[in-house]
This record gives structure tokens, sequence and C-alpha cells, in this order.
């Protein structure tokens, strides 16, 4: 826990010997970990490329996009395009990346323990994450379906492009979200150091607690979803077919059951991010530390109640519409309990303009733009007109994109030094930020215009008075391609090549930077106990925890 | 090198710390703690994955209420309650397990937990024969129903649930079978004790849902 | 590990056996009735009770942490949730939109007719336009 004397003061001095990337060198004791950290780290490998092949799906979407007729390849190309695309970075991108990378890595950390609770789940966690990336992969190799990721029956049960491996991959990913669920929650309430109490667990802590819970409950229904159209193709019971006195909004109910807690799985670990990030690089206690907390809590729950906003229009009953219609306010209010909070954090705070908090800029302009976004959606009036159009699109990828992967680069460029010891270049940082922030206005603004004149989302061909947006979005969405180009590119080099770095470059009060960066294999030499809360600028802490803070 | 950069520091390992207790937990009760507290929480995921095929049955039923009766009426309702009290049985068998290790009576334990899986396979024995009467009179899902006692819309969709709910049901008996034989190997070979019996705790939840998910099937799929 | 003093005798566990065993009668006599609306509402209620029973006694949800129970007492709120708003999208639609025209269609018998047949894609390779449809202008 305590830096020694030697390491504070040089700074540009290498790390002790021994930390957990040096610890077993080989790659058998990579593969065959327990610790935590290289969990993390393989995660986060693993999440980054499937960001990139998403990437690319979505590019070729935006080329073909560029011309209101028939370009670069047909209509079912394109159909199994858009749905890889969801489905590559939703299942395999998203929904692991802030938890099972940086959770991993840094939750035991924020906790004083030495390892999550079940070290060996985790790591079998990463294998049936990759067993389910695998059998996806596969189905893409061999043409990959066209049903949207969304699956809908009957077209989903009768299609003759290959589903099966997918919906197999998908059922096997949810195992893997369900077991790092269970281990986070399940290391909050029983790993935390002495000290360590629930008002001052992380904030970062309470976003995963409140994820893992959503991880937990919804993601076996889905299972159970995905088994059900396997099932339909494979057996013909006709659950959903109509023939058979069955209901396709049924499937429907159960889909957006888990998909909708699932796009909180996705934003939390976000918010958590970013409420670190505010604290540390405004140098200022968090302004309502509870109601961030409960906010993350709060969202986890209510998330669960407004699933039937995506059924508007599909048949739903109009007294069902109305229940969801209403429920899908409650949650706007936490995040907008949130939002607020940062801001005065931020509020007279020494704000300090490094890359991770220009991502905090631009994560608190689209989170609140998408957010409002969605509040319009969900009231039923005006779905009927956005509905399967480019707003709902738009409105979507400024939380997911614009919001959430924000965050994740936030959270990359926060810990990159703890988890590597290094520093990147912060020039490249901002320009690459700029890039993104400028890149993403491009490529989705113009698609709430899209939508909202009325183009239809997951369509081949338009009409051509819609060509001009739509190339503004192609040329935005490459600029946002070269902004993630150049991220890549500095990292890596950074990996090798960065200047190595002080425990603590960023001097927050972050639990995390107890430790050396990197730190070693054990974590911590003995368990802290704490008498500070987290995110604490104002008290002094006892002079050589933090390293010159 | 390596090796010994992997394990604790030595001065932290609690003098004669208990051979089960894992370094990154303080002490043995809390790991315990921990492995029920992971149990409980996987236990809900079974719930929640049933949650979505007991949907569909209030969905169906909802819809098709005479249909859903009257094929209700045409299970094999011996075989149901039968069921029901056997697996019922092998619940109490298994908590008597329990309860026999934690006494330090090793051999009763393995003998119940013995008992258990009896009572499983003889579970799986009765569906089996309900399986093939169902096969015999078309008692069957979607498409191939083909039963000329009930001829209602959505006897197929009752069959269909029945098929599906009894069977992922089953898969999961198979699996807390699985379970079950490997704690009780371990048992017998003096892996637990009044100590730590933790193992035997785990598999005993799982076996108590497998029972409790059926408690619902029961009456839903056979009764009313 | 402690040692519940209670937990020495087995006959706790025998106890809640027969209860269970008693209900299982219960429930199967009450079904064999014809209570008519009120026969889910009972069974159901002897279902929750039985399970109740099993948790609190046989997994021992009684003597164990808060945050166990409060595990459990959440999935089954979910549980509600997810059957009830569900059920109820069906209960309140606009009657042709419901399967089979349910509930109001349901006590006319069927023929059994042929199946329908299996859904055939339009002839044609994947990716070309569907023989026998006109070309798009």
């Amino acid at each position: 826990m305590r830096q020694s004397e030697e390491d504070r003061e040089k700074l540009g001095a290498p790390p002790a010997n021994e930390s957990y990337l040096t610890d077993g060198t080989t790659v058998m004791s990579w593969l065959n970990t327990r610790d935590h950290k290289r969990v993390g780290v393989m995660f986060l490998v693993a999440v980054v490329f499937f960001l990139f092949v998403g990437g690319v799906f979505a590019l070729a979407i935006r080329a073909k996009l560029l011309y209101p007729g028939p370009f670069l390849f047909d209509a079912l190309t394109y159909n199994r395009l858009f749905t890889l695309h969801g489905v590559t970075m939703i299942f395999l991108f998203m929904i692991p990346a802030i938890p099972s990378a940086f959770g991993n890595f840094v939750l035991p950390l924020m906790i004083g323990a030495r390892d999550v609770a079940f070290p060996r789940l985790n790591l079998a966690s990463f294998y049936v994450y990759l067993a389910g990336a695998v059998l996806a992969v596969w189905a893409m190799v061999h043409g990959g379906a066209d049903t949207g990721w969304t699956f809908y029956t009957p077209y989903s049960t009768t299609t003759p492009t290959t589903l099966f491996p997918l919906l197999l991959g998908i059922f096997i990913i949810g195992f893997s979200s369900i077991m790092t669920g269970i281990n986070f929650i399940v290391s909050v309430h029983t790993l935390r150091a002495p000290g360590i109490g629930w008002m001052r667990l992380p904030l970062f802590v309470w976003g995963i607690y409140a994820t893992s819970i959503i991880q937990v409950l919804a993601t076996p229904v889905l299972g159970l979803t995905v088994l059900l159209v396997a099932l339909e193709r494979v057996l013909h019971f006709g659950i959903f077919d109509p023939a058979r006195g069955g209901d396709p909004v049924l499937f429907q109910h159960f889909f957006w059951f888990y998909s909708h807690p699932a796009v909180y799985i996705m934003v939390l670990p976000g918010m958590a991010v970013i409420s670190e990030c505010v604290a540390t690089f405004s140098r200022k206690n968090p302004f309502g530390y509870k109601a961030i907390a409960f906010s993350s809590l709060g969202i986890a729950f209510v998330g669960f109640f407004t699933w039937g906003h995506h059924l508007f229009v599909a048949g739903q009953s109009v007294f069902d519409n109305g229940v969801f219609g209403v429920l899908s306010m409650f949650v706007g209010i936490f995040t907008a309990v949130k939002v607020f909070n940062w801001v005065g954090t931020m509020y007279r705070g020494a704000i300090s303009f490094k890359t991770p908090f220009a991502y905090i800029c631009g994560f608190l302009f689209f989170l609140v733009f998408g957010g409002m976004t969605g509040i319009a959606v969900a009231t039923v009036a005006l779905d009927v007109h956005w509905h399967d159009t480019y707003f709902v699109v738009a409105h979507f990828h400024f939380i997911m994109v614009g919001a959430t992967i924000m965050a994740f680069l936030a959270g990359l460029h926060y810990w990159f030094p703890k988890m590597f010891g290094r520093t990147y270049h912060e020039g490249w940082g901002l320009v690459a930020a700029s890039l993104i922030i400028l890149g993403f206005n491009a490529t989705f603004i113009p698609q709430f215009l899209l939508g909202n004149n009325g183009m239809p989302r997951r369509y081949y061909q338009y009409p051509e008075h819609f060509q001009a947006l739509n190339v503004a979005s192609t040329a935005g969405a490459t600029l946002l391609g070269f902004g993630f180009l150049i991220i890549f590119i500095y990292l890596v080099i950074a990996l090798r090549w960065g200047q190595r770095c002080e425990q603590n470059p960023w001097r927050s009060k972050g639990f995390e930077w107890l430790t050396p960066s990197p730190p070693p294999t054990h974590n911590f030499d003995q368990i802290p106990r704490i008498t500070q809360d987290p995110h604490d600028y104002r008290t002094h802490a006892p002079s050589g925890v933090y390293s010159d803070v | 090198m390596s090796e010994a950069a992997a394990l604790p520091p030595r001065e932290h390992r609690a003098h004669g710390a208990d051979p089960h207790l894992a370094h990154h937990f303080s002490s043995l009760e809390r790991q315990v703690d921990a492995s029920r507290l992971g149990m409980w929480l996987f236990l809900s995921t079974e719930v929640l994955l049933f949650t979505g095929l007991f949907t569909g049955y209030a969905v169906y039923r909802y819809s098709f209420p005479a249909a859903f009766a009257a094929s209700a009426r045409t299970s094999e309702i011996w075989a149901g309650t039968l069921n029901t009290a056997v697996l019922i049985t092998s619940s109490l068998t298994v908590a008597l397990a329990i309860h026999f290790v934690r006494a330090g009576r090793q051999r009763a334990a393995v003998v119940c937990l013995a008992i258990t899986l009896f009572f499983a396979l003889a579970f799986l024995g009765i569906k089996a024969i309900e399986y093939t009467a169902h096969f015999h009179e078309h008692q069957l899902p979607g498409r191939y129903y083909r039963f000329e006692s009930v001829r209602l819309p959505g006897a197929e969709m009752y069959w269909a649930l029945y098929f599906l709910m009894t069977g992922l049901h089953g898969l999961h008996v198979l699996i807390g079978m699985t379970v079950l034989g490997v704690i009780a190997w371990r048992t017998a070979h003096g892996y637990y004790s009044a100590r730590y019996y933790v193992g035997i705790e785990l598999a005993g939840l799982y076996w108590h849902l497998v029972d409790l998910i059926w408690i619902f099937l029961y009456p839903l799929l056979y009764l009313i | 590990m402690t040692e519940n003093g209670e937990h020495h005798s087995a006959l706790p566990y025998f106890l809640v056996w027969v209860a269970l065993l008693i209900l299982t009668i219960t429930t199967y006599l009450t079904g064999r009735m014809h209570l008519g609306t009120w026969a889910l509402p009972l069974a159901l209620t002897i279902a929750v009770t039985k399970s109740l029973l099993v948790i609190l006694f046989f997994m021992h949800l009684w003597e164990q942490k808060g945050a166990n129970r409060i595990v459990i007492g959440t999935s089954f709120v979910f549980v509600a949730l997810i059957i009830s708003l569900t059920v109820a999208d069906v209960a309140t639609r606009f009657p042709l939109a419901t399967p089979a025209g349910a509930p109001f269609g349901s006590d006319i018998p069927a023929q059994f007719e042929e199946p329908a047949p299996e859904y055939q894609p339009p002839a044609g390779k994947i990716g070309e336009p569907p023989r026998g449809v006109p070309e798009p202008k």
C-alpha cells in the first residue's frame, strides 16, 4: 500500500520489478490466470477487437448509404451487415466492455480486496465469452443472419439465413454476463476492506453493483428467448406462430424484457466511470454522493419496468401502452439526477482538462441529448411517427456511442496508467477526442433529421431527397473511424514506448490509486484500513498514503 | 521466480489457516457466506429463466382457457402427483444429508445423497413413461398435435408449453443429478466435514430449486 | 462454522416434509373439484405456501443473512412484473389482435385440417428478386 520512498521521488524511474504484468510471462500464465487484473486485460483486448469489427460493419453500412440506389453490395448483404453490426456491438462489445474489462481490473482494488470473490469463475467467464464470440464469428463468416439484432418473429423463425449459431453464441455470452454479475455482487458484499462501508464505496463500484443486479436478473430471460427462437426453427413448436395460436408480439415482450435493461447494463457502467472521472478531474468531492449512488440502483430497478415502450406500435394494447409510457418517464429522472450532480461537482472545481475530461464533456452533452430524445420517443403519440425511423437510431446511438463509448474511452485513458504503468501522449489524446466528438455529431445529428423526415431504418434504398443528409452522416462516420484509429495507434505506442508514470499521475483520491501502477499480483502488501471517503478532496490524507497528494 | 511471486507473501497467510480458506477472504466464515450469496444469485437467474415459460403459459392460458383446461384433464395426473411426492421426498433426503454431515455422520449423509439420486432417477423414469404415453396419444406440440379427444384451438399451445417446461425442468434434474453425484462421491471420500460442508449445501440449494419449480409446474400443467 | 443448536435434531425436516405432502394432497383434491375461477388462485396459493416452506426451512433462508433473502425476494418481484404486464397486454388488446381471436373465439372447436404448409421462401436464389414478382421500377 505505501509507496516506497525512492519510487515516489523518481518520477520517470522504472516501476518495482514485480507487477501483475511481469509475474509470469508465459502464455499459459496468462491463459490460466486467477488474477482479476489479467482477466480484465484479456477482456479489454477482446472487446476492443470486437469494437473494431463492429465498426467495420458500421462503415460498410454507411458506405452503402452514400447512394440511394444499389451500391457496393446487395440488399441481403446489407441486411446481414446491420444485423451483425448490432449483434457485435451490443453483445460482443458493449455489454462486457466496461464491467468485464475495467470492472474486473479496478473493482477489487477499489474495495481493498486481493481479488474478486470467485477468481476461477472470473476466468471461466472470459472463456465462456470467447466461446460465444467464436460461435458468433462462425455465424458471421457463414453469411450471418438478416433479421436485425432484435430477431423479431415470425421472420427470425423462418429466415433461411444462418441464425442458429448466432443465437447459440448469444446464449453462451449471456452466461458470461451472469457470471460476471454474480462475482461482482458477492465481491462487494463480502470482500470490502475494513473501513469501507456501503456509504464509502467509490461511485464506480455503486454503478457496477447496480449493473450486476441487472445482469443477474435480466440475462436469463434473454437466454430463454433466444433458446425459444432456436427451438422454433428446429422443432416448429409454434410458440410464436399465429397459425398455431401463437403470438409474435409475445416474442417482443420476452426480448425487450431483457433488452431494455440491457441498455442500462451498457450505460450504467459508463455513468460509473464518469462519476469517478468527474470527481478526479474537478478535484472536488462529488456533489450528492448518495444521490448518485442511489440513482444507479434506481436506474437498475426502474429500467425493468419500461420494456413495453419498444412495442408501442407492435400491436400492444392501449392499456399497456399507457402504463409503459408513464413508467418510461420515471427512468429519466434518475439520469437527470446524475447529470445534475456531475455538473454540480464540476462547478467551482479545479478542472484539469485532460483527455478523460474531454470525454466527460462529450459524454454529458450526448447523454443529455440522447436522454431527452429518449423521453421524446417514449411518448406514444410521438413514437407513432418516429418508430423504426432514423430518429430512433440516432437516439440510441447518442446514448450507446455518444455516452457509453465516450465513457469507455474516458475510463480507458483514466486507468491506462494504472493498468500499464505508462502514460500516453496527451496531445494526441485531445486530438482524437476532438475528432471523435466532432465526427459523432456529424454522423448522428443528420440522422435525427432523416428520421424525423421519415427515412425508415434498416432500409437498403431510400428516396433521393435524403441523400444529402446520408452523405453528411457517412462523412461523420469516417471522421469517427479516424478518431478511433488514432486512439488505437497512440495507445499501442504508449504500451510499448510510453513514458513510465508514478503511482498516481492524476492525483486522484480513488482507492485504486493506493496501489502501485501497475499493481502487484496480490494488489496490496497489507489490506488497507480506509479512514477517508473516496473522492474526498477536502480532507488531507495521512502523508504517504497517496503519493504526492 | 514467477511461482514464488504468485503466492501472497507468506507473512500474510494467517497462522494455521484452514486449507479451504482462499487467500483473498479474511475468514472461512466470510468465504462460506460469499459462496451462499453467489448460489442464491445463481438460483435467482434460474427462476428468471423459467419465468419466461411461465409468462408464455399465462398468456396462452388466458387466451385459450377451454383448451388448457381440457388438455390438463387429459394429462397423466397420477404421474404428476407421484412425481411431486418423489421430488418433495428427495428434497427431504438432501436436507437430511446436510444435517448428517453437520452432525459428523458421513456415512448417513452419503446414504441420504444416494437415496436422493434414486428419487431423481425415479422422477425421470416416471417422466419417461409420461412422455411415451403422450407420444402414443399424439398429444404433441405445435403442428404435430393430433389428439382426437381435445380439438380446441390452443391445445397445441398447451402441449408446446408442457414439453418446453417439463423438458427444461428435466434438463435441470439431470444437471442436479450430476452435481449431486459428484458431491456424493466427494462426501464418501471425506472432502466435507462438520466444519466445512459448503459443497453439499450449494448442491442441496440447487436441488431444492428444482423441486420448487416443479411445485409450480404441477398444479399449472396437471390440475387446473 | 457456527453450529445451530436447533439443528441437532432432524425432526423439523420431517415436519416440513409431512406438511408439504399434506399440501400436495390438498392441491390434488381441490384441483379435481370444479372450482371455476377460484381454482387458479387457490392452486397458486398452495404452491406459494409449499415453496415458502421449502425456501425457508429446507433451504435455510430463515436463518441466513438478509442479502440472500433480498436476492430471492427481488427475483420473485420481477417474476410477478413480467407475467402481470405481459398478460395485461393480451387481456386488454383489441380482440381481433389476440391469438386466434381469443378469448372470444376459443370455444369454437377446430377441425384437424392439414397444418399450414411449411413456409417456403419465394423460389429463386437468396439475394435475387423472387420469380414471378415484378421488378421494382
